[in-house]
């Protein structure tokens, strides 16, 4: 049975957590601008990676937890775990569009083109139009039981293509730079540097907990709201 | 001397702000109106 007031009760915690997440995201701009040194070669754009870096982590792990969410509905056939990779996914969306219009600002002045068609942008395009269709979907079956069964087999490959999205930088002959953190090896980025991106990756990770919970909440609410009319009608 | 390219990062910080807001103000009045 879904309840109402822990419904209500977690948009409450989901809006303290996002506040809590942009006050950061507003700490996270500061401190690249002003505390943050300059890079001698790609000049000021090249702390574009202090939100497009982090934008890409919240996207990826938004979209892989959406996989594994999925995944575990097709075992599972839970409403919960549905409604929780829904959230996810729509996350991941949100996150991949701060993603795909930081990285061509970045991509001119230090490549001299907005866009590259090699295989790390396209390949995360392609990722993140798969979501929009998965999201388009469910807004298009409005059974909940099929909905959640069809868009799960779409999500699960959210588990398939993030580590690939990962890996295209060592696959193939890309123009995207290997990663500077997230590698084998430990981080090369100079400390100051390190620590600017690491408060950028907890700003999104905190963000994607405030906006999952909400976004988590609001289908609760909405199936409810569906409930009441049914039974009015 | 580094390249004068500041430009770009304001332009990439207001569009990705922008988007991040914009998502946390749709989420707060799409609750709000199921309240």
């Amino acid at each position: 049975m879904i309840d109402r007031s822990r419904a209500l009760q977690l948009v409450r915690r989901g809006q303290i957590i996002t506040v809590i997440g942009l006050v950061g995201f507003v700490g996270l701009i500061v401190r690249a601008m002003a505390f943050t040194p300059v890079e001698i070669r790609q000049g000021p754009a090249q702390k574009i990676m202090y939100i497009h870096v982090p934008a890409a982590w919240g996207a990826l792990m938004a979209i892989f937890m959406a996989g594994v969410l999925s995944a575990a509905y097709l075992w599972l056939k839970d409403d919960r775990v549905d409604r929780a990779a829904a959230a996810s996914a729509e996350v991941g969306v949100a996150f991949g569009a701060v993603m795909l219009t930081t990285g061509p600002f970045w991509g001119k002045p230090v490549w001299g083109a907005w866009w590259v068609w090699e295989a790390r942008l396209t390949s995360t395009l392609f990722l993140i139009l798969l979501f929009v269709g998965y999201l388009v979907l469910r807004d298009a079956v409005s059974d909940r039981a099929n909905r959640a069964r069809f868009s799960a087999v779409i999500g699960t490959m959210g588990l398939v293509l993030v580590p690939f999205v990962h890996l295209t930088v060592y696959m193939f002959r890309t123009q995207h730079p290997e990663p500077v953190i997230l590698k084998p090896e430990g981080p090369t980025l100079p400390p100051a540097m390190f620590w600017t991106a690491m408060l950028g990756v907890l700003v999104f990770t905190v963000l994607y907990f405030g906006f999952v919970s909400q976004r988590y909440a609001l289908a609760v609410l909405e199936e409810l709201k569906e409930d009441e009319m049914q039974n009015a009608a | 001397m580094p390249p004068d390219n500041a430009g770009y990062m304001y332009a990439a910080y207001i569009i990705g702000g922008v988007l991040v807001v914009a998502y946390a103000v749709y989420l707060f009045f799409r609750t709000q109106r199921l309240k």
